[in-house]
């Protein structure tokens, strides 16, 4: 695998040495960690957290490391998901906390349980002290992928490439995901500084449904200018809408312009095509390795960190996909990513 | 005028109409657009499709919750299967496994003695993960030849200057008002869901008759899942998710009832249409679209308490 990206081979450099230091100990405590994930298999994004975990397992044979998700973006059967494998005992749990309301009860009993809890993905967005109290979170910062992207974008439009925006549409395909709302927050407070009016639409996760739904707000909004996708496996039907509404989708100084996330293969395609303007990178693959690390130092040394682990955003442009395509080829292989390049 | 009255679809043309004179009052302008009445159509093909199919089932009395799975089946098989068997042959193969579910689960129903609910919302999970495990959550596109090929535009573009899938809703649509109402096969799909003891001392094989319509229903599904891929081949593996809900929603508001032997083909078409236009109104008049989901509601209940009173007016028992 090629890692080109700084911080990955910088964190692996790290697991390695950390990894020889827990090889050569004899009699090693064996540790099973459970990752309880919103990001199925419904989800290509799912296999950068799944092959970091099978890294780690290599790196540190004593631990087994278990991924179980939902697949239907429901937060009441991810928390019955969580409460069955808290019920299993495990040493460690990284989660993401799709919504803090729902996930403070089983999560506070599985830390008063002595079981170490590393928040991944998206973090527990209420003030200290009133957040559930896991010992880090490892993960982009939801609220920053939106605005930097907003950014991004006020930045190319001042320099005359895109039209300036009147009228954003964020796109998310399920309501309850507070992490997509920030998405669509950070959005919206870059770009409400540029004067442009700011609309979150719940498209669902079904194509067609989704198409039907935002091409009913196209039609009935036709100042809307700016799409912003919070999933980039959605994008290429928002630029369908667009495109069969001959609204001029593609990355120029007119028509609409669209945004999204991810460092899937869809989301960069869709930057190299010249479709979208921009997606992110949220440090994926640091998601899955990064908690599992930590759960291990924690259970093993007694470590704790002191502050949240970013692993992103970092904003994917036409300046730097192809460097982004030839890092995602190398850890889902050629064939894989050309399937998964929806465009 | 009195045929009309007693249709089985007045309720839904009723439903029509009234939606129509709202949205006309309340948004004239945006309503009566040809961007707004061809993406409204559109979708309401789509659903068409399912809906009529689950119109079909609720007619015998019984109810198919697999729909949504089996429209994402036949669209996953039909783009992952194009690269080894071309366009015609991924499509059969396709159907015949829409089919096929359709068939397993009529099977299942009719020879287990076992309610249709508990085994088609098996079947609902059973086929979507079949969807996750065949594709590992990415479902490819169609290549730039498949694109092109003349089935693919068939089924995809503009047939006789409507979209084709427009123009494949009345053809199947015609074929089975005219098998619903004039063929000795739907006088038996009535009687089985009417009276099952009746029709089958009549001579009626309902156990075939049931079947028959557990597969139709599938194939129905299926075929929309190939004309949505067709006219739009980028996707997901959510393709079809939820879509059982407002196929029953679009069949029930269209008149058919619950307790089987009533219903019709054009009343699930504009129960359709009906679910479609206040997805669009809902948008346009600026509510949040998770609501749509709640009127949703509100116009099934509405509907079937006005379905049940129009069928006892009309002499009918219900």
């Amino acid at each position: 695998m090629k890692f080109r990206n700084s911080v990955l081979l910088s964190a692996l450099m790290a697991a390695t040495a950390l990894g020889g230091i827990a090889n050569a100990q004899d009699g090693e405590k064996q540790y099973r960690f459970v990752m309880v994930s919103h990001i199925g298999s419904n989800d290509p994004n799912m296999g950068w957290l799944t092959k970091s975990m099978e890294e780690f397992e290599r790196k540190y044979p004593n631990v087994k490391t278990e991924y179980i998700s939902t697949n239907n973006y429901s937060v009441q059967e991810h928390v019955r998901l969580l409460e069955q494998a808290i019920s299993t005992q495990p040493d460690g749990i990284a989660v993401p906390i799709v919504s803090s309301d729902a996930f403070e009860g089983p999560l506070r009993k599985a830390i008063e349980a002595g079981i170490p809890v590393v928040a991944f993905n998206i973090p527990d967005g209420r003030p200290e002290g009133e957040r559930i109290p896991y010992l880090t979170y490892v993960g982009g910062d939801e609220y920053l992928t939106g605005k930097k992207l907003g950014e991004y974008a006020l930045e190319k439009a001042e320099a005359g490439e895109i039209p300036k925006p009147t009228h954003v549409v964020c796109a998310s395909h399920d309501s309850a995901h507070q992490g997509l709302k920030a998405r669509c927050a950070g959005m919206k407070d870059a770009m409400e500084k540029a004067g442009a009016k700011v609309d979150e639409l719940f498209i669902g996760a079904e194509p067609a449904t989704a198409r039907n739904t935002l091409q009913s707000f196209l039609q009935a909004n036709p100042d809307t200018n700016y799409i912003f996708t919070v999933a980039g496996w959605s994008s290429p039907w928002a630029w369908g809408v667009a495109n069969e509404m001959k609204l001029d989708p593609d990355v120029d100084d007119k028509g609409v312009t669209v945004l999204t996330v991810d460092e899937g293969p869809v989301s960069i395609e869709g930057v190299r095509a010249g479709h979208v303007l921009a997606t992110n990178s949220q440090g994926f693959w640091l998601q899955g390795y990064a908690p599992m690390e930590w759960l291990y130092w924690n259970k093993e040394f007694g470590y704790a960190p002191q502050s949240y682990i970013l692993t992103g955003p970092v904003i994917i442009n036409k300046d730097n996909a192809d460097k982004w395509a030839e890092l995602v080829r190398g850890v889902f292989g050629d064939k894989a990513y050309d399937e998964q390049n929806t465009w | 005028m009195k045929q009309i009255v007693r249709s089985q679809g007045f309720g839904a043309i009723i439903g029509v109409v009234v939606v129509l004179v709202v949205f006309s009052l309340i948004d004239f302008s945006g309503w009566w657009t040809a961007q707004t009445i061809t993406n409204v159509t559109q979708f309401t093909a789509i659903l068409s499709f399912v809906a009529m199919g689950q119109a079909l089932v609720i007619m015998t009395k019984e109810i198919d919750l697999s729909v949504g799975s089996v429209y994402g089946l036949a669209g996953v098989a039909f783009i992952t299967l194009e690269p080894s068997f071309g366009v015609p042959g991924s499509l059969v193969i396709a159907l015949v496994m829409a089919a096929f579910v359709g068939l397993l689960q009529a099977l299942t129903v009719v020879k287990g003695h076992l309610p249709s609910m508990i085994v088609t919302l098996g079947g609902l999970f059973a086929v979507r993960g079949i969807i996750y495990v065949w594709t590992g959550g990415s479902v490819h596109n169609f290549s730039a030849d498949a694109r092109i090929h003349p089935v693919t535009r068939l089924f995809g573009g503009e047939l006789f200057g409507v979209e084709a899938a427009i123009f494949w809703l009345v053809v199947v649509a015609a074929v089975l008002g005219i098998v619903l109402r004039a063929t000795p096969f739907g006088n038996r799909l009535l009687a089985t869901g009417g009276n099952r003891e009746s029709a089958e001392s009549r001579g009626v094989r309902t156990d075939r008759v049931k079947i028959w319509a557990f597969v139709l229903c599938s194939l129905l599904a299926g075929f929309a899942g190939i004309l949505t891929l067709c006219n739009q081949p980028q996707t997901h593996v959510t393709l079809g998710e939820n879509m059982e809900l407002e196929a029953i929603s679009a069949a029930v508001i269209g008149g058919c009832l619950l307790t089987g032997g009533r219903g019709s083909i054009i009343g699930a078409v504009l129960g359709a249409l009906i679910v479609v236009s206040f997805r669009y109104e809902l948008i346009a008049l600026g509510a949040p679209s998770s609501w749509y989901i709640t009127f949703v509601g509100v116009v099934l209940i509405v509907a079937v308490i006005f379905n049940q009173k129009l069928a006892r007016f009309l002499g009918h028992s219900v």
